[in-house]
């Protein structure tokens, strides 16, 4: 039937061709055509604004309408619209896509290579990947959305000069009842306080000491589960367990065991003390097997790992152009194995326990930062004893650090840092300025606490 | 074992005391206002943003995620008003009850005709909402919508106490119609007014005002000393009836524009406990239309 009907379509076509129009006459018929069309659409357009006042009127009346006695059962009152959705509605479509560029200017007294060389003696061999002059941190891409009723599910791809890295990706249970989570996948454990944060969130350019010693920059992203209880209890306390294959080079290494071989444990509890002030503490504590090159140089470490934490943080936030934060950590590791040198193959025991700190404060007046950090390391405790012989590294590795950052908007800001470094116990210091700049486009950020 | 963790874990779950009332949780105070209002002494409310508050700034606080993990009903503004701290607080809250598409989640935007929806949008723009202006409870029209679909929500949580929230919705509803004939009566029809934020859209449509100019010159974003010498010379010929802000937002700029081009300066409380004696959302617009007289 319808390709009867094209069939008929071309042979008039082919027909009417066959006739000699002049040129004229076709654009005049294509003139009045258009004129027609344009008349239509106007009748359209008439028609619709017309309906559109007829519903109006039709609305306003059933708003005038009296109330309905109670006794009766109201009918189902109809949304006006669909629920928009928490998510930004399909003007930001599903799933939602943000961008952050993470990018900073060094500066330093030393060299590069200085710098990618300067571990701190007794902790780490491993040196700061950074350089003098224009340095690009990362363009972090975060994906995230519900799957379903049952999961929400987040990505984080942070894109570097290097390449992409899958830094998290993992789902949230939103289906369970009364308090319980479960999250899977790879994701930053909820040990600690900056641990669980992005990078790009701190308010310093860069991690203090007792993570660089003790976990590296960026803390650790572990592929695993993880389960959250948020405790029914007249204020806020939430447990947690990891369990953690352990791929994080400096506190366990992937080749460690053959299976899982990290666990991690938390508590946090928070308490508002008034209408504007916060606090969040709690315990930490991670422990495993570990296998890693960055204990000293040319040696491999093989062992266990164990890493306590304590973090406290305190918020005052009066209003939205002031406030005041005070955050710090401590971390406890302990680790005790055998270190093997990697050209002769003799191996010697070795026990660590070590300890460092953080304290940083942050006043915030209106779209500016002011904020201040102190790090040490051996703080109560700097034991390392190779072959049941206390080494000595000399004196306590420190660091202090200042900062100013402005906010363009809650999506740019502009960062500058000063740090007076003094971890390298036997060499220079090192001064360090960064010029920070990070920039959010896409979804808009959570504003976690 | 296997079996001492899994009771462990009933035990847990089925432990947490059944309670006589049901737990509202309200954004906003106006919101918590209305469903006071329509739940009385058959609910529990508690509102996480306090009037001082911006609620497109705040923290998903740990105070606020206890709160939602108790909620059996949580009651929102919508409209991405609260799109910094709602997503992250429903997924930290553990709450099953509350999460979007569930009973136990109301976005009473839903209920209203919002105005000022946005086609294209991005960020240069400053605070734009795309889902349209999202401040849309000084508006009687508005609130009556929302409180119908708010009692519904209710008697779905708690069926038991159905026929009181729905008596609860009429002498709401009556005492609405009332105040309105009074309200409408305030003379504001054909006032001409310049506002710092875009906040008073749906009450100058609900009583025939205008809104003929704006201090912002891009929602939420401070304007340029440019603009405001603009709007000086211009406001001064206006013919307007006074310059509108709210506690928290460009009092000093809208004082300082008032007093040079001598146009009144008015602060217009913008939520329930904004200013002493506004304690529910009827005084609240009592004093809002007062304040535009």
């Amino acid at each position: 039937m319808k390709r009867g009907f094209i069939f008929f379509i071309l042979l008039c076509s082919l027909a009417t061709s066959g006739h000699v129009f002049a040129q004229s006459d076709i654009e005049s018929r294509i003139r009045a055509l258009e004129d027609v069309l344009k008349k239509q659409a106007e009748t359209i357009k008439a028609q619709q604004i017309m309906i559109d006042d007829l519903k109006a009127q039709i609305n306003k009346k059933t708003e005038v309408a009296a109330a309905p006695e109670s006794k009766e059962k109201p009918a189902e009152v109809q949304p006006v619209q669909k629920a928009a959705g928490l998510f930004g509605g399909a003007a930001m479509s599903n799933p939602n896509i943000s961008l952050v560029l993470n990018t900073y200017g060094y500066s330093s007294n030393l060299t590069t290579e200085e710098v990618r060389n300067r571990g701190i003696a007794g902790y780490t061999t491993r040196g700061i990947d950074r350089r003098n002059g224009f340095n690009l941190e990362a363009a972090e891409l975060a994906l995230y959305a519900p799957v379903d009723s049952f999961f929400n599910l987040y990505a984080t791809i942070p894109v570097t000069e290097d390449g992409a890295e899958l830094e998290e990706a993992y789902f949230v249970t939103t289906c369970l009842p009364r308090g319980h989570q479960i999250k899977g996948g790879k994701f930053k454990s909820g040990f600690g306080r900056l641990n669980s944060q992005h990078s790009h969130v701190w308010d310093f350019v860069d991690a203090p000491l007792p993570y660089r010693a003790f976990i590296g920059d960026e803390g650790f992203s572990e592929k695993g589960i993880q389960y959250t209880y948020l405790l029914p209890l007249p204020f806020y306390t939430i447990v947690g367990v990891e369990a953690l294959q352990g791929d994080n080079d400096m506190l366990f290494g992937s080749d460690a065991a053959s299976g899982i071989h990290a666990y991690t444990a938390f508590f946090k509890a928070s308490l508002d003390i008034g209408n504007n002030s916060t606090i969040l503490f709690g315990p930490s504590v991670v422990t495993g097997k570990t296998k890693t090159d960055t204990v000293a140089a040319d040696s491999d470490f093989s062992g266990d790992t164990t890493l306590y934490g304590l973090e406290f943080t305190y918020k005052w936030q009066p209003s939205k152009d002031r406030g005041f934060k005070i955050q710090s950590e401590y971390l406890l590791r302990t680790q005790s194995g055998d270190l093997t040198d990697a050209g002769s193959g003799l191996g010697q025991s070795l026990e660590r326990s070590q300890d460092g700190l953080y304290f940083q404060g942050i006043y915030k007046q209106a779209d500016w930062e002011f904020g201040a950090r102190y790090d040490i390391l051996g703080l109560f405790k700097d034991d390392y004893t190779l072959a049941g012989e206390k080494q000595d590294w000399g004196r306590r590795p420190w660091r202090a650090s200042g900062m100013i950052n402005y906010n363009f908007s809650e999506f740019s800001l502009l960062r500058l840092q000063y740090n007076h470094d003094e971890s390298d116990v036997t060499g220079k210091p090192n001064d360090e300025l960064f010029l920070q700049f990070i920039f959010t486009i896409g979804a808009h950020p959570a504003h976690k606490f | 074992m296997k079996k001492l963790l899994i009771s462990f874990l009933l035990v847990l779950t089925l432990a947490a005391p059944a309670v006589a009332k049901i737990n509202v949780v309200a954004t906003l105070p106006w919101i918590g206002s209305i469903a006071g209002d329509l739940g009385k002494d058959k609910v529990n409310i508690k509102v996480l943003v306090r009037p001082s508050q911006d609620p497109h700034q705040i923290e998903a606080k740990p105070s606020m995620i206890l709160a939602a993990r108790n909620a059996d009903l949580l009651m929102y503004n919508g409209l991405d008003l609260e799109i910094g701290f709602l997503p992250i607080l429903l997924e930290s809250s553990r709450n099953n009850r509350i999460q979007p598409g569930k009973s136990g989640n109301l976005d009473c935007s839903q209920f209203i005709n919002a105005i000022e929806k946005q086609e294209t949008v991005d960020r240069s723009m400053g605070d734009v909402h795309p889902l349209g202006n999202p401040h849309y409870h000084l508006s009687a029209r508005n609130i009556m919508q929302v409180a119908r679909g708010m009692s519904q929500a209710l008697a779905k949580s708690d069926p038991e106490n159905a026929s009181v929230y729905r008596a609860n919705l009429a002498s709401l509803e009556s005492r609405l119609q009332k105040k309105q004939n009074q309200w409408s009566k305030i003379p504001l029809r054909g006032k001409k007014y310049i506002a710092y934020h875009k906040f008073f859209e749906y009450t100058a449509r609900d009583y025939g005002f205008q809104i003929i100019d704006y201090i912002e010159e891009k929602p939420g974003i401070p304007p340029s000393a440019r603009h405001v010498s603009k709007l000086l010379a211009s406001a001064k010929k206006s013919g307007a009836s006074g310059i509108l802000t709210t506690a928290y937002y460009g009092k000093k700029e809208v004082h300082a524009l008032a007093q040079k081009t001598g146009l009144r300066s008015i602060v217009v409380p913008h939520d329930v406990g904004s200013a002493a004696g506004i304690n529910d959302w009827f005084s609240l617009m009592d004093a809002v239309l007062k304040s535009l007289e």
